[in-house]
């Protein structure tokens, strides 16, 4: 079983959850030379990085607008499959080095996409090495299957 | 062991709109039916489609926090189209899953052999950050 943190909450739920109907997801990526350059961290930059990270997601749970976030595994162990004429995977490991992995992502379910931007915005702030905002680019988009809350 | 599947596309990628409307339901019924078995076999942990690239946004925070916008990207970017969380026994399961996505029906019904990017999910923060 997942927490619950990570399970789709379902329309008829939303209500409860104080959600406000436009899902976004928050995409982190970085290239595999960007991603080394977090191993360099010193601790203490890592754990303050990481209390900012969580500070987000608490605030976001308490305004009801936090659906779920994930982080991924290295993307050393990421993998292309593709299916063959009779259905089997093929899987491939080799990337072009300009490829942007993700590194992890948030999704929030908010009431504008201002919103959804300033949550982003806010992530993009988390400090980096020296405490220093990393100002790292998130993308930000919209979930296909958003429908009006007047039905 | 969980993994997210995630589909990508190019900016181009709002091909799918040119596909017979035939095609693009047989698509949709595969999708659907391949969640349901998933969900069955408890192996679904979520599932969830993208809106098109055009309307994808790059955020940055200023030097005030406040966040800047940017819809420019380059060519190559890839975009992700849908991804799915799933939970399973190993990896081989995870490849069989990914396959049967790649295979989905397009255009006139044949398969897309579409790549599919696998990644392990991770069950909680590296040691070191918590």
């Amino acid at each position: 079983m997942n927490g619950p943190g990570q399970r789709q909450l379902r329309n008829e739920t939303r209500d409860e959850t104080g959600a406000k109907n436009m899902k976004y997801i928050l995409l982190m990526s970085g290239t595999r030379a960007g991603i080394e350059g977090y191993h360099t961290w010193s601790k203490p930059d890592i754990e303050a990085h990481m209390a900012v990270l969580h500070r987000i997601n608490k605030d976001l749970t308490a305004s009801g607008e936090f659906v779920a976030t994930q982080g991924l595994a290295d993307p050393r162990d990421a993998k292309v499959v593709r299916g063959e004429k009779n259905g089997a995977p093929v899987t491939d490991g080799i990337f072009p080095e300009s490829k942007e992995f993700l590194l992890g992502y948030w999704i929030v379910d908010v009431a504008s996409s201002q919103r959804a931007d300033a949550i982003a915005g806010r992530i993009s702030a988390a400090p980096g090495p020296g405490g220093k905002p990393t100002n790292m680019p998130i993308e930000v988009r919209q979930f296909a299957n958003h429908e009006s809350k007047s039905d | 062991m969980k993994y997210m599947l995630m589909m990508n596309t190019m900016k181009t990628g709002q091909g799918v709109l040119a596909w017979p409307e035939k095609d693009l339901h047989a698509h949709i019924a595969f999708m659907i039916g391949l969640n349901k078995e998933l969900q069955e076999r408890g192996e679904l942990v979520s599932a969830e489609g993208l809106s098109f690239p055009d309307q994808a946004k790059l955020v940055r925070a200023g030097n005030d926090g406040r966040p800047i916008t940017d819809g420019v990207f380059p060519e190559s970017k890839e975009f992700l189209a849908g991804f799915w969380i799933i939970d399973v026994d190993n990896p081989e399961r995870a490849y069989a899953i990914a396959a049967r996505i790649s295979a989905a029906p397009g255009a006139g019904g044949r398969p897309l052999n579409m790549p599919v990017e696998l990644r392990p999910v991770m069950s909680g923060p590296p040691q070191e950050m918590v």
